[in-house]
């Protein structure tokens, strides 16, 4: 479970979180949705530290990054994954190398250990055939799964992903979604997904945080999301025709 | 008016460059990755500028030994200067100082591009979320291998300068391969060799941490990266001068 409690966070006197709290539970995919700019990513990387709040406290399982020492914070970052927008995987290793670096960065498990780990990554993933390959020689889909193949090397207990679906077609976002949810399921993490996807809301937004202009505007799940009445989060859901159309459809459902 | 340091520009960038080097200079998270790290640069920004290191010196060496003929050769001076006068120009300044201004641009481009498009592409806040020290792995090694093979690509420079000399002078006639020889062991000062080895570590330094320096904190996009990199030659060349410069006046004196 990680815990935020009213989190600011400013950049050169412009105000770009203010006053967040909500709590991301375990076990759940938890969701921050917002328009471009609202300032979602600020707040997924404020809470994996790498950005430093002006304000507040952030608790992950009751334990304060503030007061932690450095060693402490280090021993955190391990069990932290972390899935960025575009993969960032490291240009200059292949993608056996990718998931393996953290095993060869922290831990002192054996060749034989590594691989089987790292076998049974890839495949929970579903890549097959394609370890000796570079980042720059694989599609956007197998990126972003290698990337949560690497952030799940090391049995983290809290998966962060920047906007996993962006740049990807309406099928491989769905089984990014689907892997995720199953990923955090299983190993029964505390999945913290930034996205402004509305298929990720419908699909696997078991907790939901909306934000907008810094603000938390509203909170709760995929089944109360289409019927709340916050303005703004209306503005954002049925933004488009297609979701307007859907919306008039279910108005004329509720008056009948 | 609110003060920001950001604004005094120089001392700013001094500040942020002498943290860095504490991050970089911090303990490794595990030898063994560092070492393979270090071996990787070592191939990639020495042994791979060796070859243009050698092609360069040939030319000059050939050139500062007709320029010498051309130049300084009468009938009151020795034909043996030709020599003498490459070894000495090889020693205290060519190999040293320009070979350094030319790594500079070959080197220090590359450092600043590799680790600024890792900045931009969020490669590095992903070390840094691992729990890695991403300013020592990827400066130190470079650091390590920039600064141990500038000494041995200095060595290699006066070496081919002097054989560009050697194919130089006795083919264009200016001068026999007997007299150039001469030339070359007469008055040899070895304080010239350590003054320009000292000079290498200190360039070598320079050429490695400035461009890791300007490519760890860019921010933006790949133009960024195109201007840090370029902003990584100029100033690392403004630098190797000044150091020049300095070292020069401190160790001759």
């Amino acid at each position: 479970m990680i815990e935020i409690k009213n989190i600011c966070k400013s950049f050169e006197g412009r105000e770009v979180l203010k006053d967040v709290s909500t709590i991301f539970e375990k076990g759940k995919t938890n969701l921050i949705i917002g328009q471009s700019g609202s300032g979602k990513t600020v707040l997924l990387k404020s809470i994996v530290g790498l950005f430093e709040i002006d304000c507040g406290e952030i608790l992950f399982d009751n334990r304060d990054t503030h007061r932690m020492n450095f060693k402490e914070q280090k021993l955190l970052r391990r069990e932290i994954g972390m899935v960025f927008q575009n993969g960032a995987l490291f240009d200059s290793l292949s993608v056996e190398q990718n998931v393996r670096f953290p095993m060869d960065m922290f831990t002192d498990m054996t060749m034989k250990e590594k691989t089987s780990r790292l076998n049974f990554c890839l495949e929970r993933v579903n890549i097959k055939q394609s370890n000796h390959l570079y980042p720059a020689e694989i599609s956007g889909g197998m990126r972003k799964r290698v990337a949560i193949a690497r952030a799940i090397a090391l049995n983290p207990k809290y998966l962060f992903c920047d906007e996993p679906n962006s740049g990807l077609d309406p099928v491989t976002s769905i089984l990014i979604d689907a892997l995720i949810k199953e990923i955090t399921a299983e190993f029964d993490i505390t999945t913290v997904i930034n996205t402004h996807d509305m298929n990720s809301v419908m699909e696997i937004g078991e907790k939901i945080l909306f934000i907008s202009e810094g603000l938390k505007c509203w909170e709760g799940n995929n089944t109360q999301i289409f019927n709340t009445r916050n303005k703004k989060l209306n503005a954002f859901i049925f933004a488009s025709p297609f979701s307007k159309k859907f919306r008039e459809i279910r108005q004329q459902e509720d008056d009948e | 008016m609110k003060f920001n340091i950001k604004r005094v520009g120089v001392l700013y960038h001094i500040g942020q460059y002498f943290l860095l080097m504490v991050r970089v200079f911090k303990k490794p998270e595990k030898n063994s990755i560092y070492l393979h790290q270090l071996v990787l640069e070592i191939e990639k920004l020495g042994i791979h500028s060796v070859g243009i290191v050698a092609i360069i010196s040939v030319f000059m060496g050939g050139i500062i030994t007709l320029q010498l003929t051309y130049n300084m050769v009468n009938p009151l001076m020795p034909s043996y200067i030709i020599g003498l006068g490459n070894r000495d120009t090889l020693i205290l300044e060519f190999s040293s100082t320009v070979l350094s201004l030319m790594l500079a641009g070959k080197v220090g481009s590359n450092i600043a591009s590799e680790i600024g498009s890792m900045r931009v592409t969020e490669q590095i806040d992903s070390m840094e979320i691992m729990g890695v020290n991403s300013a020592s792995y990827l400066i130190l090694p470079k650091i390590i291998a920039v600064v141990f093979m500038s000494p041995l690509l200095f060595i290699i420079s006066v070496t081919c300068g002097i054989f560009g000399g050697l194919i130089t002078g006795p083919l264009s006639g200016v001068v026999t391969v007997a007299t150039y020889m001469t030339g070359i062991t007469t008055m040899f000062v070895p304080f010239y060799v350590y003054f320009s080895i000292i000079k290498t570590f200190v360039f070598g330094f320079l050429i490695a941490t400035v461009p890791a320096y300007l490519g760890y904190y860019v921010q933006g996009g790949a133009l960024e990266v195109g201007r840090a990199s370029t902003k990584a030659v100029v100033n690392t060349s403004i630098l190797i001068l000044f150091f020049d410069l300095v070292l020069t006046q401190l160790l001759f004196k």
